[in-house]
């Protein structure tokens, strides 16, 4: 019988060490429900903000699985009088989801290609003069094409290629090792720098339009996106380079590029046919991105390059199926449902006023508020992901100055600056599992990284935008 | 019998492995050797798996797997294991079992005695699901200074648990093998008198008396424990000791020492939050210590 009662009591330990932020964050609901409603805060409103702050502490502690907390959003959306049933599943589907499913799936089709060996010799044979232009090469090619086909599949092309040439960089002298680390984070942050330049480049920018789009009537096409975004882009590239360059000095000696070249030499023409017909299939998607996203939507026209590459028989819905992480997509949908909620009930407004009751000793200058929202949003995303930020935040970001589209822009832009933790976004979190590096470098790095790509757009929101 | 090793960084990893095996070979157990990489976030983690299918096909290898093929070149080294010629590999082969666990056989490696895990997420979960999975008796990890670490091992990992602190290949150690009425205590005897049979160690058998109604029982223990380490032929001195149990047995343990012992019989709920003195010991002292299970 004591045996039973340990067994029993120790099992329900583990559980309560494994799920402790589950159950903080349902105590903490339950007594902030008990409180009375804050004033000037209808019990809808309030309730939503709560189930945001659960959101944010499962989220952030991973307590439970993410469709577990996609649906306990949903569900405690409804029983908590957020919204009725009907109008929750409404605002669970929408574009900007349907692009969350497509440019996962999507990134899957396109990395099933081995694109990365085609890739290889067009940076090798344009940059492959020395070692730096290399680099240098392979930080651009990151970030354009990150820009246009999300940092998660690019980060995944791009990996195979840097590792490849670092193979045989001796990790224990100071040399080799700042070699390494100059080759990954190159990738690292030319993917990362990249999302934010077009609308495909990640969630959170078409997250952003149709939040504009549904609260503000501002419509942005793919066009105005990268009107905004691409001149901050090729500035952060610049500093980038700079900021690397001066982290890890090295003499690149050991790093193989035309070592790299000589064995990826072969290929044989069936292959070179399916890259060719995969080039075709991805320059169509992102040309429709460009012409049709008003009538088609992001979502639609990357669902439609998925659906080419299985009708063509290129990739197997097996290996579809496998590899989305259906989990985040439940959960941008919930997110962003919520996100909506937060809207419509009034608790965004409520948040923006607060926060301008408790900013009104400050001097009446948007710029303090704009860099409060962007640097918020910032940080927020290197601790909670740049989607979710965006899904959660943007209402306020729109609701502090909503003929400003500058703000919102700026929220969703400064989201896609995760420098700072591995935890921030797909790219950083497949640098950091190469297990070459460290949480404490990256956040070192993306520190300055970080601050420069604040004062980045900054300078470009307040002399640039107003010329648009 | 069925031991699990559980290593990270190749220069930490050494000692482990060093008395980890001796341990190991002291009861002719099958080894496992597991790797547990980085917990990868739920945002991620298909992404991450994507990426680490793509360096696997280009032979670039994800991590873990050159830190394995390391361990096993060591052992082999020391001659802790003898490379069976029947089966080789022209490549390396990445068995996935199940979710977060692979089987790693190495290229042109192959060894009945060792088996290569790979795994990834946190690591008190990782090793409590192999330890429940199959069954291993004693799990072996390194020291480093993490005492939440310690004290949820010694918790939630259903086996015997070595932690290897500030253990050296060059020192003579000895066992210091405190002893009490509970079952946990008769485990961690068995243990020390095959592991010091098998590397002729000397046991230093002790136990603490607090001024408690439990005092004769424990000197009859410590009387009964001493006869059988003589029978067996094994060199010891038992002594008693007076005062704080947890000072008494880091003070007398030194950095010479191996410490075995039992695991505390209190209730899961009173060592989760105010924690034991086996947890204790564990923490505080300066040398490796096994709790037995």
């Amino acid at each position: 019988m004591q045996d039973y009662y340990k067994i029993v009591s120790s099992s329900i330990l583990y559980w309560f060490s494994q799920k402790k932020w589950f159950v903080f964050s349902i105590i903490f609901a339950l007594i902030f429900i008990s409180l009375p409603t804050p004033i000037g805060l209808t019990v809808p409103a309030y309730h939503s903000l709560i189930i945001l702050f659960m959101v944010f502490i499962l989220v952030t502690s991973e307590p439970i699985p993410f469709p577990a907390i996609a649906l306990l959003t949903l569900v405690l959306q409804v029983l908590l009088g957020v919204a009725p049933a009907d109008v929750i599943a409404s605002s669970f589907m929408n574009d900007a989801v349907l692009f969350v499913m497509g440019s996962l799936m999507f990134a899957i089709a396109i990395v099933h290609q081995g694109l990365d060996i085609r890739l290889a010799k067009i940076i090798i044979a344009i940059f492959g003069k020395s070692k730096r232009l290399f680099l240098a090469g392979l930080m651009v090619v990151s970030a354009i094409l990150s820009s246009f086909l999300g940092e998660h599949t690019i980060i995944a092309i791009m990996l195979p290629i840097g590792l490849a040439i670092i193979k045989n960089v001796d990790s224990s002298t100071l040399d080799g090792k700042n070699a390494i680390l100059l080759v990954l984070f190159s990738i690292g942050y030319g993917t990362i720098i990249g999302s934010i330049g077009t609308p495909s480049g990640g969630a959170r920018n078409v997250i952003m339009i149709n939040y504009l789009q549904e609260f503000t009537n501002i419509q942005i096409d793919y066009w105005d996106w990268i009107k905004y975004a691409y001149p901050i882009l090729m500035i952060q590239l610049v500093v980038a380079y700079f900021v690397l360059k001066f982290a890890f000095p090295t003499s690149l000696d050991n790093v193989r590029v035309q070592g790299y070249k000589r064995s990826i030499a072969k290929s044989n023409s069936a292959t070179n046919i399916k890259h060719l017909f995969s080039c075709l299939i991805i320059g169509l998607i992102i040309t429709s991105w460009f012409l049709f996203n008003q009538e088609l939507g992001l979502g639609i026209i990357s669902l439609c390059g998925v659906l080419i590459f299985m009708i063509c028989g290129m990739v197997p819905w097996e290996v579809i199926n496998k590899n989305t992480n259906w989990g985040v997509i439940l959960l941008f949908a919930a997110t962003i449902s919520l996100g909506f909620q937060i809207n419509e009930t009034g608790a965004a407004s409520w948040l923006v006023e607060k926060f301008n009751e408790l900013t009104s000793s400050f001097p009446e200058d948007s710029s303090f508020s704009w860099s409060f929202m962007a640097i918020l949003t910032g940080l927020t995303s290197n601790f909670f992901t740049s989607s979710a930020t965006t899904s959660l935040l943007g209402p306020m970001a729109i609701e502090l100055q909503p003929n400003d589209i500058s703000f919102g822009m700026s929220a969703a832009i400064a989201s896609g600056f995760s420098f700072l933790t591995v935890i921030s976004c797909p790219t950083a979190m497949i640098i950091y599992s190469t297990g070459l590096v460290s949480i404490k470098i990256f956040f070192r790095v993306g520190l300055l990284m970080f601050s420069s790509s604040i004062l980045i757009l900054y300078l470009v929101s307040k002399f640039y935008w107003v010329t648009l | 019998m069925n031991i699990l090793i559980a290593i990270g960084g190749r220069e930490y990893s050494k000692l482990t492995l060093d008395l980890g095996m001796k341990v190991s070979n002291s009861f002719e157990a099958s080894t496992t050797i597991a790797y547990v990489g980085k917990k990868i976030s739920q945002f991620a983690e298909k992404d991450v798996s994507i990426v680490h299918q793509s360096l696997d096909e280009r032979q670039l290898y994800r991590p873990g797997v050159r830190t394995l093929e390391w361990a096993y070149d060591f052992l082999k080294s020391k001659e802790y294991i003898e490379e069976e010629k029947v089966a080789t590999f022209n490549d390396y082969l990445l068995i996935d079992e199940e979710q977060s666990r692979m089987r790693v056989l190495l290229k042109g490696k192959h060894s009945n005695k060792i088996n290569l895990i790979l795994r990834t997420g946190e690591i008190i979960e990782q090793l409590r699901s192999e330890v429940q999975d199959n069954n291993h008796d004693i799990t072996i990890i390194g020291g480093g200074n993490n005492k939440g670490m310690h004290h949820d091992l010694v918790q939630f990992i259903d086996s015997s648990v070595l932690v290897v602190k500030n253990y050296s290949v060059k020192k003579q150690y000895k066992i210091l093998l405190p002893v009490n009425n509970s079952k946990g205590s008769n485990k961690a005897i068995e243990i020390a008198e095959q592991f010091a049979k098998s590397n002729k160690l000397f046991v230093e058998i002790v136990t603490v008396l607090e001024n408690k109604s439990s005092d004769n029982t424990l000197k009859k223990i410590l009387e009964r424990t001493e006869e059988k380490f003589s029978n067996a032929g094994i060199k010891n001195t038992a002594t008693i000791l007076e005062g704080n149990v947890v000072k008494r047995i880091v003070e007398n343990a030194g950095d010479d020492s191996i410490i075995m012992l039992g695991v505390s019989p209190k209730n899961p709920i009173t060592k989760y939050f105010f924690g034991s003195k086996p947890i204790s010991i564990t923490a505080q002292c300066n040398c490796p210590v096994l709790v037995a299970k």
